[in-house]
C-alpha cells in the first residue's frame, strides 16, 4: 500500500468554495457541541442585535431630539442605550467564553483523533515519509488549527452572523440605499472567489516549503558530527541557505497573495460610504429620508463592513487552517493495511502444514512500494525452543524476513502462522505478547533507563526500584545495568552521544527480554555490545525458559555458532544451511547480491 | 548542562534576556533602515487617508446643510481618496510582508552561520532540538513581530495622536470627556495581558510536550507497533492534551472578559457623544456634522488601543525569542583553530588525555602513539570510552587536559580543512542525508569523480550501485530507510575513503558489515590506500590479530597496549575477550582451509 503523503500534489486541492468546504470540514467536527454551540449562537444573535439596534436609536435620538432641541428626550433615550449596553456586556461575554470553549475542545478532539490515527498506521507509512516532514506537517499543521479554533473561529461566526443581520437591516430601513451599500460588498466578494485559487496555492507552497526547510535543519543538525568531521560546513551552510531561499519566494508570493483581501475590503467600505452618501443626500433633498437616518445609516455600513474586513483578515488563517486540515484529514483517511481478520482465520483455506511449528513461512513473498522484490515464495517452520540464525550478505533480507516474523509488514503474496494460525488472526496485544523483536536501531524515549526498559510492558509498573532490581536479578539482568553510572534511574536523551549505541541496544534487550516473549529476534541486536558483554548477554539467553524460540541475525559467527539451524538469506530466497560450516562457505563463496 | 543551572537561576536568566532582548530587538532592524522607513512612510500616509474620510462626509453633511453641496466634487475627493487608500494600504502590506520575510530569511542564515563555526561539543551542550526551535518558532515570533508588530505601533500611534488632535480641534471640551475614557480601556488592557502572558508561555510548553510525544511516536514507530503500546502513547498525548487545553481555556477565560469590558467602555464613551454633544448641538455650539465626526472617530480611536494590547504581546513573545537566538549568535566561538596546513604524514600521539563532564571521567589519562602508516585496533566493553577517544583524534571533542599530536604538531595548530580533509571517520551510527548517493559519499562539489570511482570500489559498493537504475545518482530517503545497515556503513565507508585520508578512523565499522565483505574491504584498503594510518574501534578480534598495535580500554582507562601476542600474554582482560570469541575464531579457522 502506497502511504506516501508528499505525493498529493496541489492543483488535487478543492476547488470549492472555501466556505462549502469549512462547512464540509467543520460542521461533522461540531455534532457533540450542539447546546453549546446554540447557546452561542444566541449569543451571537443578542450582541449583533445590540450592534444593530443602537444605529437606530441614535439616528432617533439625533432627528427626533437634537434636531429638535429636546433634551429631555435624548436623556431618556440614554438611559435605553445604557440597559442595552449592559446587555451587549453580558452577551458578548457568553459568545466568546462558549464559542471559545467549542473551539477549543474542538482542537482537542481532533488533535487525539490525529494522534490516534498515527498510532493505528503500520511502520509501512512511518518508512514512506520523511519523519522530519512528517513531525513537522503534524505539528504545523495543528499549531494552524490551534490558532484558528482558538482566535479565528468565534470571530468567524460572530462576524458572519453581524454581516447578514446589517444586510437585512439596510434593505429593511431603505431598500434601494440598502442595495447600493450591499453592491461594493458583492464585487469585492467575486474578486475574492476568483483571487482565491491564488492565495491558496501560493501558501500551500509555504507550507511545503517550510516543510522542507525543517527537515533540512533537522537532518543537517542531527548529523552534525559528520558534517564537521568532513569540513563540510560550507556545504551545510549552502544548502540551507537555498532551502532558506526556497522558503523565503514562497511565503512572500503567499503573502502578497493572502495580503490582497484586506484592501480591497477597504476599497469596497469607502466606496459603499460614498455611494450611500451621494445617493442619501439626494434622497433627502427628495424629502424621502432624514439626515438622522444617514447617519445612522453611515454607521451601518460601518457594522457591516468591518467584521467583512475582518473577516478578510482571518479568511487567511482560515485557508491556512482548511489547508492544514485537508492535509491532516489525508492522513486521517489513511487505513492500516495491517488488519485483523479474525472472521477468515476460522474458515480459511490455507492452513499450516506444521501443526507443532510456533512460526511458519508458507509461499511468502514480499516487495516494497517502489516494486522491488525482497522476497520470493518462501517456506520454512520454526520448532519451539530452538534457536535459529539467519545469516546472509547484507541487503540480502534478513530484516524484512524478521519484520515479516513480527507483522511489522504483512507478505505480499502467501501466509505466515503463528502456532498454527495464521499471524494475522491474532490480536495485537497477543502477538505482541508472544514476539519480541530487538530492532537493529534501538529507539529510546527521552526519560531514564528504567522508563524504558518498562516501556510497553505494564507488569512491573508498580515495582519500586528495589523491587525491580530483585527481579533483574532473577533474569540474570542486573550486570548489565552496571554499565549504566546511575542505574535504574540514569538519564536517557535519545538524540546525541551521551548513551552509547551499546548502551541502547543494552537497554533494548533488558526490554526486550524483561517481557519473556515466546519468539525472541534479535536484529543484529548486540552488534555494537563487546564481546565479554556479549558473553553474558548469550548466558541471559540461555536461561531464557526452554519454550523460547530465538531467531538471531548477526553478521559476528560466535553469537550464532550455537544455533540449532542456520539459515542462509540471499537474493530473495531462503535456504537451509545445514551445518556452520556450510554457512559459512556460502557466505564466502556464495554469490553476493549486493 | 543540567547541573549548571538550577532551575530558579535559569528564569532569573531568562528574564534578563527578555529586558535586554527589548531594545535590540528594535536594533535587529537597523540594518533594515531603508525598508523599516519606506514602510513607515507607507503606513502613516495609508492611515493619513483613511482618517480623512470621516471629514469627508461630515463635511458634506453640513455642506448639504448650509446648501452648498456639489455632488460632482465629493465624487471625485472620495474616489480619489478611495483609490489611494487602496493602493497604499496594499502597498503597506507587501512591503511588510517583504520586509518580515527578510529579517526571518537572514536571521536564519545568521544563525545557521553560527552554528557552523561553532565545535561539535556546543551542538551537543545546546541539544539540537533547541537549535531547531531557534531556527523555526523563535524566527517565526520575529517574523511576526516584524510584519505586524511595526506597522501596528506605527499607525496606532498615528491614528491615536492624529484622531485626538482631530476631535480637540472640531470641540475640545467633547473629546476631553470622551478621552477620559481612554485610561480605562488601556489599563484593562494591560492588567489581563500581563496575566495572559504567564499563560502564553505555559501554553507553549505544553505545546512542546505535545510536539516531543508525536516526535517520539514517529522515530518510535517501529518499536511501538511490536510492543502494540499504542494504547500507552494515547495515554501520553492525550495528558499533554489535556494540559494543552487546560491552559488554552484558562486563557480564554480572561480574554473572554476583556472583550466585552473593552466594547463597553467604547458604548460608554458613544453614551457620552450622545449626551453631551447632543447637548452642544441643542445649544447651537456644535453642528450635527462635527456630531456625526464624532462618532465615526471614536470608531477609529478604539481600535488602535486594542492592537496596541496585542502587539505588546507580540513583543513579549518576540523579545524572548530573540533573547534566545541572541545566546546563540553571541556565543563565543570557542578558540579558532591555527593555520597549520602541511600534509600530514600520519604520526598520532595521544599524550595524557583526560576527558571529563562535569565530575565524570569518560577518558582517563590515556596515552598511546601510533606510526604512520601502522595499524591500530581499540578494544574494549560497552561505554569504555573508544568513541571519545575517536572524537578526541577528529577535533569533535577537546581534551580536559593533554595533549594530541599529528607528526608532532599539536592538534589545535592544524586548520580545520587540513586536518578534515586528511583524516577520514567512520561513524559508528548511520548518517544519512536526504541526497543522491553521490553527494552522500562525495558529501561536496569538489571530491573528484575518480577518487568516488576508487572509494566506492574499496568499500565494496559498485555491484551495489551499479544495481540501481539511477546509479549515483539515487536519492537515498531520510534515515536511510530504503538501505541496509551494512550498506548504510559501507556508503559512510566510501564517504571516508573519498576524501582520500592519510588517516582513517573507524568506529565498530565491522558491526554490521558480513565477514566475507569485511574481509574484501580491509584487503581493497590496503591495496589502494597503500600508506594509510588505520585506528580501528573494534569488538572483533580475529580480525585485529595482525595489527601493530592493539590499545585495551576499559571505563575510560587504558588498560594495555601492544601487539595481539603481548597482550596475550600479559593482559588478563584482553584474554577473556579473546576467549569469548574463541568458537568464531575455530570455525573461521577451519573454514580457512577448506
Amino acid at each position: 500500500m502506497n502511504y506516501s503523503l508528499a505525493k498529493t500534489d496541489i492543483e488535487k486541492e478543492t476547488q470549492k468554495g472555501v466556505l462549502t468546504t469549512a462547512w464540509r470540514r467543520l460542521v461533522p467536527l461540531m455534532s457533540e457541541e450542539r447546546r453549546p454551540v446554540i447557546i452561542s449562537i444566541i449569543a451571537i444573535l443578542a450582541s449583533s442585535a445590540v450592534s444593530l439596534v443602537v444605529p437606530i436609536i441614535i439616528a432617533h435620538i439625533v432627528d427626533t431630539y437634537i434636531v429638535g432641541k429636546n433634551f429631555n428626550g435624548v436623556l431618556m433615550f440614554s438611559g435605553l442605550l445604557t440597559i442595552i449596553f449592559i446587555a451587549g456586556l453580558f452577551s458578548n461575554y457568553i459568545q466568546i467564553i462558549t464559542m471559545g470553549g467549542v473551539g477549543r475542545r474542538l482542537l482537542f478532539n481532533l488533535r487525539n483523533k490525529i494522534f490516534v490515527k498515527l498510532q493505528e498506521l503500520p511502520v509501512a507509512f512511518f518508512n514512506q515519509n520523511k519523519s522530519g516532514d512528517l513531525i513537522s506537517r503534524i505539528n504545523n499543521d495543528t499549531d494552524k488549527l490551534n490558532q484558528f479554533f482558538s482566535q479565528a473561529l468565534m470571530q468567524f461566526m460572530s462576524n458572519i452572523i453581524l454581516i447578514i443581520g446589517t444586510a437585512i437591516f439596510i434593505v429593511f430601513i431603505n431598500f434601494w440605499l440598502g442595495i447600493i451599500a450591499l453592491i461594493p460588498a458583492i464585487i469585492a466578494l467575486i474578486a475574492t472567489q476568483l483571487l482565491n485559487p491564488w492565495v491558496k496555492k501560493t501558501s500551500l507552497k509555504s507550507l511545503r516549503t517550510l516543510g522542507n526547510m525543517s527537515a533540512e535543519i533537522q537532518e543537517s543538525i542531527n548529523n552534525f558530527k559528520v558534517i564537521v568531521a568532513f569540513n563540510r560546513l560550507d556545504y551545510f551552510r549552502n544548502r540551507f541557505k537555498e532551502v532558506n531561499q526556497e522558503n523565503y519566494s514562497a511565503s512572500v508570493s503567499a503573502g502578497v497573495a493572502s495580503n490582497v483581501f484586506n484592501p480591497i475590503y477597504v476599497l469596497a467600505s469607502s466606496l459603499a460610504q460614498l455611494a450611500v452618501l451621494a445617493y442619501g443626500i439626494y434622497l433627502i433633498s427628495l424629502g424621502n429620508f432624514t439626515v438622522g437616518l444617514l447617519i445612522g445609516f453611515l454607521l451601518y455600513v460601518n457594522n457591516f463592513y468591518s467584521p467583512l474586513r475582518q473577516l478578510a483578515s482571518v479568511w487567511s488563517s482560515l485557508q491556512l487552517a482548511l489547508a492544514g486540515l485537508d492535509r491532516i484529514s489525508e492522513v486521517l483517511a489513511l487505513e492500516s493495511n495491517i488488519k485483523i481478520m479474525p472472521k477468515d482465520c476460522e474458515t480459511a483455506k490455507i492452513t499450516s502444514d506444521h501443526a507443532s511449528a510456533i512460526l511458519e513461512f508458507k509461499n511468502v513473498s514480499f516487495g516494497y512500494v517502489d516494486g522491488t522484490d525482497v522476497l520470493r515464495g518462501i517456506n520454512f517452520a520454526l520448532e519451539k525452543g530452538k534457536t535459529y540464525a539467519l545469516v546472509g550478505p547484507t541487503g540480502g533480507g534478513k530484516t524484512t524476513t524478521a519484520s515479516l516474523m513480527a507483522r511489522l509488514y504483512d507478505p505480499s503474496r502467501g501466509d505466515i502462522f503463528l502456532e498454527g494460525r495464521n499471524i494475522q488472526c491474532y490480536l495485537p496485544e497477543e502477538r505482541a505478547k508472544k514476539i519480541g523483536f530487538i530492532l537493529q536501531e534501538p529507539f529510546l524515549f527521552n526519560g531514564t533507563v528504567r522508563e524504558n526498559i518498562l516501556y510497553g510492558n505494564g507488569d512491573y509498573d508498580h515495582y519500586t526500584n528495589d523491587e525491580l532490581v530483585k527481579m533483574l536479578e532473577e533474569a540474570n539482568l542486573t550486570k548489565l545495568l552496571e554499565r549504566f553510572s546511575d542505574g535504574l534511574d540514569t538519564k536517557i536523551v535519545s538524540s546525541g552521544d551521551a548513551i552509547s549505541l551499546g548502551q541502547k541496544q543494552l537497554v533494548a534487550f533488558i526490554r526486550a527480554t524483561l517481557r519473556n516473549p515466546d519468539i525472541l529476534i534479535l536484529d543484529e541486536a548486540t552488534a555494537n555490545i563487546d564481546t565479554v558483554t556479549e558473553q553474558l548477554l548469550g548466558e541471559i539467553i540461555d536461561q531464557l525458559p526452554a519454550k523460547t524460540t530465538k531467531v538471531v541475525i548477526a553478521h559476528r559467527l560466535n553469537t550464532i555458532a550455537d544455533a540449532d539451524e542456520i539459515f542462509f538469506v540471499n537474493a530473495g530466497k531462503i535456504t537451509p544451511a545445514g551445518s556452520m560450516e556450510h554457512a559459512l562457505e556460502m557466505l564466502l563463496h556464495g554469490k553476493r547480491k549486493s | 548542562m543540567k547541573d549548571k543551572y538550577p532551575s530558579g537561576q535559569k528564569e532569573n536568566k531568562q528574564k534578563e534576556n527578555i529586558k535586554l532582548g527589548s531594545p535590540s530587538l528594535f536594533g535587529l532592524l537597523r540594518g533594515y533602515m531603508g525598508i523599516i522607513i519606506l514602510l513607515v512612510v507607507l503606513t502613516v500616509v495609508a492611515n493619513g487617508l483613511s482618517i480623512s474620510v470621516p471629514k469627508i462626509i461630515s463635511g458634506t453633511i453640513d455642506d448639504y446643510a448650509k446648501g452648498n453641496f456639489i455632488i460632482t466634487n465629493l465624487i471625485i475627493e472620495f474616489s480619489i481618496i478611495a483609490a489611494l487608500i487602496f493602493i497604499f494600504t496594499y502597498l503597506q502590506n507587501i512591503v511588510q510582508v517583504y520586509a518580515s520575510e527578510r529579517v526571518a530569511r537572514d536571521l536564519r542564515n545568521e544563525i545557521s552561520a553560527k552554528i557552523s563555526v561553532q565545535p561539535y561539543s556546543y551542538i551537543e551542550k545546546i541539544t539540537p532540538a533547541k537549535l531547531l526551535t531557534n531556527l523555526t518558532s523563535d524566527v517565526d515570533a520575529i517574523k511576526t513581530f516584524v510584519s505586524v508588530a511595526v506597522s501596528s505601533i506605527i499607525s496606532s500611534i498615528f491614528l491615536i495622536v492624529g484622531v485626538a488632535i482631530l476631535l480637540l480641534i472640531i470641540d475640545w471640551k467633547l473629546a476631553l470627556s470622551v478621552l477620559v475614557i481612554m485610561p480605562f480601556i488601556g489599563g484593562a488592557f494591560f492588567f489581563i495581558l500581563k496575566k495572559v502572558r504567564k499563560l502564553f508561555i505555559k501554553s507553549q510548553e505544553a505545546i512542546d510536550w505535545l510536539n516531543k510525544v508525536i516526535s517520539e511516536s514517529i522515530l518510535g514507530s517501529a518499536l511501538i507497533r511490536l510492543l502494540n503500546s499504542q494504547k500507552h502513547e494515547d495515554k501520553k498525548f492525550l495528558a499533554a492534551n489535556i494540559e494543552a487545553k487546560k491552559v488554552s481555556l484558562e486563557i480564554l477565560g480572561l480574554f473572554s472578559s476583556l472583550i466585552p469590558v473593552i466594547t463597553f467602555f467604547t458604548n460608554l464613551a458613544t453614551l457620552i457623544i450622545v449626551l453631551l454633544g447632543g447637548s452642544f448641538v441643542i445649544q447651537g455650539s456644535m453642528t450635527l456634522g462635527s456630531f456625526t465626526a464624532f462618532n465615526s472617530y471614536l470608531a477609529i480611536l478604539i481600535f488602535p488601543i486594542i492592537i496596541l494590547g496585542f502587539v505588546s504581546n507580540l513583543i513579549a513573545q518576540a523579545s524572548a525569542s530573540y533573547g534566545r537566538i541572541l545566546n546563540v549568535l553571541s556565543a563565543p566561538v570557542e578558540k579558532k583553530t591555527g593555520g597549520f596546513g602541511a600534509v600530514l604524514k600520519g604520526d598520532v600521539e595521544v599524550k595524557n588525555v583526560t576527558v571529563s563532564f562535569g565530575d565524570k571521567l569518560a577518558i582517563k589519562d590515556v596515552s598511546f602513539s601510533v606510526k604512520a602508516g601502522s595499524k591500530t585496533a581499540i578494544i574494549g566493553p560497552t561505554a569504555a570510552g573508544k568513541t571519545q577517544l575517536l572524537y578526541l583524534l577528529t577535533g569533535l571533542l577537546d581534551p580536559t587536559s593533554g595533549k594530541i599530536l599529528f607528526d608532532g604538531v599539536d592538534v589545535n595548530e592544524y586548520s580545520k580543512k587540513s586536518l578534515h580533509g586528511q583524516v577520514g571517520f567512520v561513524f559508528q551510527d548511520s548518517a544519512m542525508f536526504n541526497l543522491t548517493l553521490r553527494e552522500n559519499i562525495a558529501f561536496s562539489n569538489t571530491v573528484k569523480d575518480k577518487d568516488i570511482e576508487k572509494a566506492i570500489k574499496t568499500a565494496e559498493l559498485k555491484d551495489y550501485i551499479d544495481s540501481l537504475p539511477q546509479k549515483l545518482d539515487t536519492i537515498v530517503s531520510e534515515r536511510g530507510n530504503s538501505l541496509s545497515g551494512g550498506q548504510k556503513q559501507r556508503i559512510m565507508l566510501a564517504r571516508a575513503l573519498a576524501i582520500n585520508p592519510k588517516i582513517l578512523l573507524l568506529d565498530d565499522f565491522t558491526s554490521r558489515v558480513d565477514t566475507n565483505t569485511e574481509k574484501n574491504i580491509l584487503t581493497n584498503i590496503q591495496k589502494n590506500y597503500p600508506n594509510l594510518t588505520l585506528i580501528s574501534v573494534t569488538q572483533k578480534i580475529s580480525s585485529i590479530e595482525h595489527y601493530d598495535q592493539i590499545i585495551l580500554l576499559m571505563e575510560g582507562e587504558l588498560l594495555a597496549k601492544g601487539t595481539h601476542k603481548q597482550l596475550l600474554k600479559n593482559s588478563p582482560e584482553y584474554v577473556q575477550i579473546f576467549d569469548s570469541q574463541r568458537s568464531t575464531n575455530e570455525l573461521e579457522l577451519k573454514n580457512e582451509k577448506i
